[in-house]
């Protein structure tokens, strides 16, 4: 894959793969520590100098992110130090949002997520353990090529700058478990509502799996069973299943529940020890797994809770806010230390032109040309 | 009386008697080998659409090229396709009843079959577009024991159920009773035993008292005055599906005119197909359904078209106009993007080529108009396409972009439903009196001199 | 309508000639007489003396039946035996449950105004008798029941003959 930022004298081959006893998932790939040598009693994994012939043959790669430019859209919302020194909220643009009706009331627990982005070094960890923790299925290369990959929590890859000077902007997405949440309005059987606590609901077992929920999510966070995934997982590896949740059949639509087991086990314990939920007691298997700690998770009714105080930072901010969707997932502002002539996020929906279209992408191209070609003439929004 | 001639609407010098014989040849006579052609060749492709539902049921939803984003795509495309199709049938026998248009008559029989069908076939798709069809009655309000757990009236597909069934009942129910007199005529002519047991069966003993009569026609007339509204709601609740969704390129409040001017548009589009085809095969029938019956439909062709044209534009101008670069681009992006070549077609389709019939040469021509209305049809369907697909593919974040990954199903799909379609179709050309008798009779004399009366009616 | 009776039929070949029959026989005193028309013929209520339906009534009553029944199935259903906080929006989403409502109000329109249809008309009929088979075509009927005001067989067979009527049929059983 060409990707903006490396230099064009210089190929990258990720170690790890090409096994030869990991099963049908490992064995696939090229063991690329052949080429690494030793110097002075370590490793050195650069500086070897090869030489690239070109092949008649075609070698299909896939993604599950097609489109890394953020298209002049508030996204992933930037800011600088000393921009951020002068105004806490610099980098965000608050949009004015109002209902036309009272909003139900949350008097119980009322779940939410905050996800740092400065923090944020967008090592999937938190996929990694998302997948294990929901058993959510692997498809495998040719139903992503389709568009069909089950991550209940994706990382999200913008690019920006140029592509000879390019940066990154990350951003871990899950379920938002919007107050208003779209999703919902449009379920005819009622399988997705809101609970008390706040929680975007799923009931597998409701799902006719008209999929108008997923249409309807700005957010696309919703993964339907397209086929019997769960059929072709083979012994003894039906072993790895979390047994606390269920699997989905075909036809059902799954999501980021805010790992709604763990909340049930946490609140059941406290309830059992006969003492208040604490902050603390329960933990989202991303926010577990998070080595940066950018994944907080809590109830908003707790004063004292983190994600409470988090939620009260001027960095926060919520994702497509002017939709009146009213997210439960706070993002905070990343703050560079580089400086740069403009900041990004401000106005940014609203001054600069669209991006045009790129008419030279998708994944059906890679069948053409063999390889994912990402081409961006000139600035990279 | 009126000073401006009219121009007749039964061609030749025709008796009662001979209106009769004429509709009711078909039905009486036996079966033709080029019916029996058709019907196997409709037959056949009916199976393969049966065979590959079966599998898609069978196997799961991703046999189709429906991904993450695009959730939806041929089975509602070709839904809205085949609902649209059905409202000009309704349009013909209903509103044209209202407005009295006599020239209606010869062609509202035809016609309303078509909305019956075109709403059994569009009828299939929700029903296997779910992942868990065998689950669909869960959409019906039953009490149960779960709760008791009921549905959700506010999500669109919910009103759909409501929308439709209620359109297929009341569009058969209306159909029916226009038919009965109709199939008392051919139970009392009726030369076997069987033949006069299933019409006199279906005709329930209609005999044509005037008192029965007075009944019938307040009937037909409160059931035209109900279909109007209906037909207008219905295809208004079907763009509710998009419209009440928040993606930018379905969230717009224009989608139920547009949809409803689409649904007229792209069903005067097959019923021009369809009788074109029937006057062909049934050469009688030109004296009923003439030249002049086609060009008016080809005006409403015309007219509808430059409304939808008129909806592509204004959706254009007030994308730009509202500066939300969200709808901006999902604009930019129809015109200009992956798919601009669904785009491209469905504007030369809908826009450009039926400005043909601007020429009464062209409106007049059964080569024209039956190339135009094909044209119009796939133009109707692509307009669907590029609204479902185009909008789902792009949204909001750039990282969920992507396209629909068409394969074989979909198009086993979308043509295997016209085998469907032309199947009860063409057995209903054999079965039931093509045009309505007991209607066109009494416009037997428009535009002609009635023998020994002053005057024409 | 209901039971079988005898009486005299005379059949027209013309709708118009029937029509103005039909009035001379209205203005001759008959009160239970009816005409047989293969279509419904302009003006034949009037000149046969048929009061207006009053199916429109009962259509206009199952409408409102039906709005009600609209208006007190989503209101039960939705705030009332299982209430679901579904995106936020109040149980009772007045604008939301609008299509439904209108589609069951045209439903039972519809329908009632049909079933009334059947009823009035006493439809389906089983195999009743038919007094010729081109009354369903070309032929224009008018019957007088024997059971009618100042019936007498040979008075009526000479007023239909001389308004016109190319057939008579006496008829024991109709």
């Amino acid at each position: 894959m060409i990707q903006p930022g490396l230099h064009d004298d210089v190929v990258a081959l990720a170690v790890g793969y090409g096994r030869k006893a990991a099963g049908k998932v490992g064995n696939i790939g090229v063991d690329a520590y052949p080429l690494s040598s030793f110097a002075k009693g370590k490793p050195v994994f650069a500086g070897r100098v090869v030489t690239l012939k070109k092949t008649s043959e075609n070698y299909l790669l896939v993604s599950t992110q097609d489109h890394h430019v953020m298209e002049g859209r508030a996204i992933v919302l930037e800011t600088t130090k000393s921009a951020f020194e002068k105004d806490p909220s610099s980098g965000i643009h608050k949009h004015q949002i109002f209902s036309i009706w009272p909003q139900h009331q949350y008097t119980k627990h009322k779940w939410a997520l905050s996800v740092d982005l400065n923090s944020c070094t967008g090592c999937s960890a938190c996929v990694v353990a998302c997948q294990s923790e929901n058993n959510v299925p692997v498809v495998g290369k040719k139903y992503v090529l389709e568009g069909r990959e089950m991550h209940w929590i994706r990382i999200d890859r913008y690019f920006k700058g140029t592509p000879e000077a390019p940066e990154v902007a990350v951003m871990p997405l899950m379920c938002q478990h919007c107050e208003n949440a779209p999703c919902e309005t449009v379920c005819p059987v009622l399988a997705t509502v809101h609970n008390d606590e706040g929680l975007n609901d799923m009931s597998y077992n409701r799902c006719v799996g008209t999929r108008y929920c997923a249409n309807n999510c700005p957010y696309k966070v919703r993964r339907f069973n397209w086929f019997n995934y769960v059929k072709k997982r083979e012994e003894p590896l039906h072993m790895s299943y979390n047994p606390d949740v269920t699997v989905r059949p075909r036809g059902v639509m799954e999501k980021c529940t805010f790992c709604v087991q763990r909340i049930r086990r946490g609140t059941n314990i406290a309830k059992d020890e006969k003492r208040a939920f604490k902050d603390g007691d329960v933990k989202t298997a991303c926010q577990e797994s998070c080595p940066a700690d950018a994944i907080v998770f809590g109830d908003l009714n707790d004063a004292n809770s983190k994600v409470a105080r988090l939620f009260q930072e001027k960095r926060t901010y919520k994702l497509l806010e002017e939709l009146n969707a009213v997210p439960r997932v706070g993002y905070m502002t990343r703050v560079r230390n580089a400086e740069r002539a403009e900041v990004s996020g401000h106005g940014s929906e609203h001054g600069q032109p669209a991006h045009g279209p790129a008419k030279d992408e998708g994944k059906e191209d890679k069948k053409k040309h063999g390889n994912n070609v990402q081409q961006h003439e000139g600035e990279l929004v | 009386m009126s000073s401006v001639a009219r121009k007749p609407l039964i061609l030749g010098s025709k008796t009662y008697k001979d209106i009769t014989d004429d509709i009711c040849a078909p039905v009486e006579a036996p079966a033709t080998k080029r019916w029996f052609g058709l019907l196997l060749g409709a037959k056949a492709l009916f199976l393969f659409y049966i065979v590959h539902i079966a599998i898609i049921i069978g196997t799961g939803m991703g046999l189709l090229g429906v991904n993450h984003p695009v959730a939806w795509g041929t089975m509602i495309i070709t839904f809205v396709f085949w609902i649209g199709i059905g409202h000009a049938g309704t349009l013909i026998s209903a509103i044209l009843y209202l407005f009295r248009q006599k020239w209606r008559t010869s062609v509202a029989r035809s016609a309303e079959a078509m909305t019956v069908f075109a709403v059994m076939t569009a009828g299939i798709f929700p029903l296997i577009h779910t992942g868990r069809p065998w689950l669909d009655f869960w959409l019906l309000p039953y009490p149960n024991q779960r709760g008791p757990l009921w549905v959700n009236f506010r999500s669109p597909l919910l009103w759909d159920v409501f929308a439709v069934s209620t359109y297929a009942t009341v569009s058969t129910v209306f159909w029916y009773v226009g038919l009965v007199p109709d199939l008392a005529t051919i139970r009392d002519r009726a030369k076997t035993k069987l033949r006069r047991l299933i019409y006199g069966t279906l005709s329930l003993g209609w005999r044509g008292s005037s008192r029965d009569w007075a009944h019938y026609e307040i009937v037909y007339l409160l059931l035209a005055g109900l279909s109007t509204p209906l037909v207008l709601s219905v295809h208004t609740i079907v763009s509710f599906d998009f419209a009440v969704s928040m993606l930018p390129g379905w969230h717009t409040t224009i989608f139920p005119p547009y949809f409803v001017a689409g649904a007229v548009f792209s069903g005067f589009g097959m019923v021009i197909t369809l009788l074109t085809l029937v006057r062909i095969g049934f050469p009688k029938f030109k004296d009923y359904i003439t030249i002049d019956h086609m060009e008016v439909m080809n005006k409403i062709i015309m007219t509808t078209g430059l409304m939808v044209g008129y909806a592509y534009g204004s959706e254009f101008f007030i994308a730009w106009y509202s500066g939300n670069h969200y709808e901006v681009y999902a604009f930019t992006n129809r015109a200009f993007g992956p798919y601009w070549w669904s785009y491209w077609i469905m504007i030369s389709c809908n826009v450009v080529i039926p400005q043909l019939f601007w020429f009464e040469r062209f409106r007049r021509s059964i080569p024209v108009m039956f190339v135009v209305s094909i044209f119009v049809n796939i133009g109707m369907w692509f307009e669907r396409f590029v609204i479902t697909v185009t909008s789902l593919h792009r949204d909001f974040l750039p990282s969920n972009w992507g396209m629909y990954a068409w394969s074989w199903f979909d198009s086993a799909i979308l043509f295997g439903s016209f085998g469907m379609f032309l199947t009860i179709f063409l057995l209903y050309l054999k079965f039931v009196p093509a045009i309505s008798i007991a209607e066109v009779k009494p416009v037997l004399y428009v535009g002609k001199k009635r023998p020994g009366h002053e005057g024409g009616h | 309508m209901g039971q079988r009776k005898g009486g005299i039929a005379g059949l027209w070949y013309d709708d118009h000639e029937c029509v103005v029959a039909a009035t001379k026989v209205r203005e001759a005193g008959f009160k239970k007489f009816d005409a047989i028309t293969p279509f419904p013929v302009h003006g034949m209520e009037e000149a046969v003396g048929i009061k207006r339906s009053p199916i429109p009534y009962i259509a206009f009553g199952a409408g409102a039946t039906g709005l009600l029944a609209g208006v007190g199935l989503q209101y039960w259903t939705s705030a009332v035996s299982f209430p679901l906080n579904v995106g936020g929006k109040p149980f009772f989403s007045g604008p939301a449950f609008i299509p439904v409502m209108f589609e069951l109000t045209i439903l039972f329109a519809a329908l009632s105004s049909v079933g009334a249809l059947f009823a009035m008309c006493r439809l389906p009929k089983i195999d009743p008798p038919v007094i010729d088979p081109d009354l369903t075509s070309h032929k224009f009927a008018l019957f007088i029941p024997e059971d009618d005001v100042g019936y007498n067989a040979d008075r009526c067979e000479q007023l239909l003959k001389s308004l016109g009527a190319k057939e008579i049929k006496r008829l024991s059983d109709y």
